[in-house]
């Protein structure tokens, strides 16, 4: 009908304006749209749909707990238990430590990258986003084949100090955990700290020094005050994301170290007390409570006070000789305890056995392609690459497309109420859905399908903040632009909205099918044995003791996180014509 | 107040990738030294080696009779407002004035005297304990001022303070400088690039030219003899006219490029040995020529533009090779463009620079 009646307009005016008449009447056609999609924005059904698949698992948990007999003296019983009280202090414990030493490794770090300009920062920047991208299971996998028992570090260690006996024995146990935590937070600390204070303006430290203050003095009343927000908010974030910490705690803590999430998933798992399982997860989202808020409240004011200035131009590093020679050891460090673990599995997967002194080669390779795999896992190599990346794809097609149209349709809106009841995710356990919808769905869907969307759940909240938020900033002009030079909707959307949005919708279904290839709660939980991914493949080789084996894929692994990687920040594609440029172009060179 | 006394005294180089940075300069007690030039100049590159911000290759800084070329900022006793204000956004109004106090110890009721004292003289009172993100444009520039002030430096730095500022806001800034520059007698030094907010304040002023202090004197000196072609170009609209100079018999004659001959009287400055024949550049302030029939001394052509600015017209007439640009009163009103006329002027107005030196065109 619109259609219609627009080319009708459009022949009227034609005989008096024939260029001009086409753009108004594409540009009102467009405009129309527009409005007609804020209209539904709220009471969409991919929205409402989406708000169901979220809450309705959370409020299934919560029912059981509730409607469960003798709710009440359960909850009494297990706030006095010893279990409680351990679980509780040791969860803290170790978010403290993790969150605290995570921002101190990460300061110096922060000050060269948000003082300095130097070369391969860019590169540096984008690399820092990976450990935060690696599946836990793999980064576990790492710890172990570097700083385990019979790893690399003990390795060293005997060969460097021979006879003396020198040994790191604290893998698995505390030592160990907040190890993993902090090699998993502190590059996304160093990375956000490091643009804070690349956006504080160098000249409020030249106006302090030229009213009489010194370094110290600017540092303490200027500089950290300026940064305070900042590491408020990533302390309270990496305190958040290690105390609800599963595959870590699961795989190092043993049989002593537990978070609640571990609990859970015992419960649930091995013990097939469901009720219990709810009612854990009810106390953890009650301990929750309090601290998302204070988490929400400093996200708030560094939202507010990040407002001050963009980014600044700053100092060549070259021009500060000792802070060069600074920096280059802070990088071997950072190099030495992040980059060891990774190069570590990627090493010894070319060795036989997985082993210092074992013959090089592709034995550990060809041993993915042997019944001793498939005994341990369950499945073959190709069933579980299989599966892992057709979850992966599907996961990232899902959250990516539904994540997106709600951006578009919520474009013009501040961040606002609308968007945070799409952030609930965030707020609670992975654990906690998980075995709500099991509860919920278990029975009636099949366990590929509960997977796909307990892991929906899981990207969504990234997918939906990256997309929001880069849709917003691309604004209206342009389109307006295009719908006056007589680009119909769908034209505009394919000639020029996706093109734009493309680095924001590759980042985006990167970390989609990074989380979806890194998880292990979910498929383990919902997947009743059945469905095996690279996550759970190694997570079993590991259990066997199959170590050749698991670092092979482990390193099959971080090769996909690498291609993930690339695609996030949007070099693939580049890179690929670097390596293979198009003919033309190889002609004109 | 000992006026008349060099206050700052400074010869310093630095090689920069952009520009060779070479200034000598002296700024007295007292006075307020307006730095102009056109952007990437190395006006705040100056005020940065001034402040200690940079270190000069060569050269020496004198402060108040003390060098501190290789001293930090921190003892320099030196001020600067910075172009963007650079005012602390987690402090207060009140907290950012005193800053410099606080670091310098000052006891708490000496302080505070201090900071009422300076809300008080730049109308901030209401302010005090505002955040600086909720201040104006002219409330944050103030407390700039007011923080840059409240140590008591010797030498205040002013980096474009106003160029963030609508015009009325700036003109009205302008003028509160004045009176306290009057009220307190401090010195400083104003980084500008607008020509009108140099010579308003009536003090010295240098003309910078690709790291170099090309001229420094009175506005008016600057003004009325500038000694490049490119300060009278830049303070102020000039026109340059490509003329060669003959003499005959004492007296000199001036061929503009392709039309006009006029002689030239000779004074103290022109004279034979100075100016041999040969090209020049000739310079006419607009403002300096008028189609009136008592001056002798002309340039002629046609009327190519003509533009009404409500005080006058302004004219670019084509005489030869070159226009000439000429503001015009009021009485003008019945010219029109495609209109002869002929633009004199006084003899004494015309300057002569000697023309650029062309590289020779092989084809």
């Amino acid at each position: 009908m619109k259609r219609g009646n627009c080319e009708g307009a459009r022949s009227r005016a034609r005989e008096k304006r024939p260029p001009a008449g086409r753009g108004d009447c594409t540009r009102r056609e467009y405009t129309h749209s527009l409005a007609r999609e804020k209209r539904r924005a709220d009471r969409n059904p991919v929205y409402l749909i989406l708000l169901l698949l979220f809450y309705l698992p959370v409020l299934t948990v919560l029912a059981r707990v509730f409607f469960s007999a003798g709710f009440l003296q359960e909850l009494a019983g297990f706030l006095q238990s010893e279990l409680f009280w351990n679980t509780l202090s040791f969860s803290c414990r170790q978010a403290l430590y993790s969150a605290g030493l995570s921002l101190l490794l990460a300061l110096p770090g922060a000050y060269f990258f948000g003082r300095f300009a130097f070369p391969g920062k860019r590169f540096l920047r984008s690399a820092m986003v990976l450990p935060f991208m690696l599946p836990g299971i793999l980064v576990v996998l790492g710890m172990v084949v570097f700083y385990g028992n019979n790893g690399a570090l003990n390795h060293w260690l005997a060969a460097l100090f021979p006879g003396r006996g020198w040994r790191f024995t604290g893998l698995y146990g505390f030592l160990g955990i907040i190890l993993a935590h902090v090699f998993y937070n502190f590059t996304f600390c160093l990375r956000l700290t490091g643009e804070a204070w690349e956006r504080i303006n160098p000249a409020l430290h030249e106006a302090s020094a030229l009213l009489g203050a010194g370094p110290f003095y600017t540092w303490r009343r200027i500089t950290l005050p300026l940064l305070a927000p900042t590491l408020l908010y990533l302390f309270l974030l990496v305190f958040l994301y290690s105390f609800l910490s599963f595959t870590v705690v699961l795989v190092l803590g043993g049989y002593l170290y537990k978070t609640f999430e571990v609990l859970i998933y015992i419960e649930y798992s091995s013990r097939l007390r469901f009720d219990r399982a709810a009612l854990i997860a009810f106390v953890q989202l009650i301990l929750l409570a309090g601290f998302l808020y204070l988490q929400a409240l400093s996200g708030r004011r560094l939202r507010r006070e990040g407002l001050f200035a963009g980014t600044l131009p700053t100092l060549n590093i070259r021009n500060y000789p000792g802070r060069t020679i600074l920096f280059l050891l802070y990088l071997a460090f950072v190099a030495f305890f992040f980059l060891s673990p990774l190069a570590a599995v990627v090493l010894r997967s070319f060795l036989s056995r997985g082993q210092p002194g074992g013959l090089p080669g592709l034995e550990n390779y060809r041993l993915l392609l042997t019944d001793g795999f498939r005994f341990a896992v369950g499945r073959n190599f190709a069933s579980v690459i299989a599966t892992s990346t057709g979850l992966a794809v599907t996961v990232a097609f899902l959250a990516v497309f539904s994540a997106y149209y709600l951006a578009r349709l919520r474009r013009d809106r501040p961040w606002g109420g609308g968007d945070l009841w799409l952030q609930l995710p965030l707020g609670v356990s992975f654990i906690t859905f998980s075995s709500g919808l099991f509860m919920l769905a278990g029975k009636a869907l099949p366990p590929v399908v509960l997977i796909l969307w307990a892991q929906l759940f899981l990207a969504f909240p990234l997918v939906y903040s990256i997309l929001r938020t880069a849709r917003r900033e691309l604004g209206e002009p342009l389109l307006e632009a295009a719908a006056l030079l007589g680009a119909s909707p769908s034209r505009i959307l394919k000639t020029v909205e996706l093109p734009l949005m493309r680095p924001a919708l590759s980042t985006a279904a990167a970390y989609a099918a990074a989380f979806s290839l890194g998880d292990l709660a979910a498929v383990l939980m919902l997947g009743r044995g059945r469905v095996v991914t690279l996550s759970v493949a190694i997570y079993r080789l590991i259990g066997h003791y199959r170590f050749p084996q698991a670092i092979a894929l482990g390193t099959i692994f971080i090769l996909i996180s690498l291609l993930l990687f690339l695609l996030m920040e949007g070099r693939a594609r580049a890179r690929l014509q670097d390596i293979f440029p198009r003919p033309e172009e190889a002609e004109e060179e | 107040m000992r006026e008349n006394e060099q206050l700052l005294r400074l010869d310093i180089e630095k090689a920069y990738p952009e520009f060779q940075m070479e200034v000598a300069l002296h700024v007295n007690r007292g006075e307020i030294f307006s730095l102009v030039g056109p952007s990437g100049c190395g006006k705040t590159t100056l005020l940065r080696l001034i402040a200690g911000l940079e270190q000069p290759d060569r050269g020496a800084i004198i402060l108040d009779g003390r060098e501190i070329t290789n001293l930090p900022p921190a003892q320099r006793r030196v001020g600067l407002v910075f172009q963007d204000y650079a005012l602390f956004p987690h402090l207060t109004v009140a907290g950012n004035i005193e800053y410099g106090l606080k670091v310098q110890r000052v006891p708490a009721p000496a302080r505070r005297q201090r900071l009422a004292g300076l809300l008080e003289l730049f109308g901030l009172e209401g302010l005090a304990h505002r955040q600086i993100q909720h201040l104006s444009g002219g409330e944050k520039q103030r407390v700039a001022l007011a923080r840059a002030l409240a140590p008591e430096p010797l030498l205040l730095l002013l980096d474009e303070p106003f160029s963030a500022l609508d015009y009325n806001l700036r003109q009205r800034l302008r003028q509160e400088l004045k009176r306290l520059r009057e009220k307190l007698g401090f010195t400083a030094i104003f980084v500008t690039h607008q020509q009108e907010e140099a010579l308003s304040f009536g003090g010295r002023l240098g003309v910078m030219e690709n790291g170099r202090l090309v001229q420094a004197g009175t506005a008016e000196e600057v003004y009325e003899n500038p000694a490049t072609p490119f300060v009278a170009g830049f303070l102020g609209e000039a026109n340059l006219l490509p003329c060669s100079v003959e003499w005959e018999e004492g007296r000199a004659r001036i061929r503009l490029d392709g039309n006009d001959c006029f002689e030239l009287p000779l004074t103290e400055e022109f004279q034979p040995a100075g100016f041999p024949a040969g090209k020049y550049l000739l310079m006419l302030r607009p403002e300096d020529l008028s189609p009136d029939p008592v001056l002798a001394w002309r340039v002629t052509g046609k009327i190519e533009t003509l533009e009404y600015l409500g005080s006058g017209y302004r004219l670019e007439v084509r005489c030869g090779a070159g226009v000439v640009r000429a503001f015009l009163a009021k009485k003008y009103r019945n010219l029109r463009e495609g209109d002869r006329i002929f633009l004199g002027f006084d003899p004494r107005q015309v300057r002569l620079f000697p023309a650029p030196v062309q590289e020779e065109r092989h084809t």
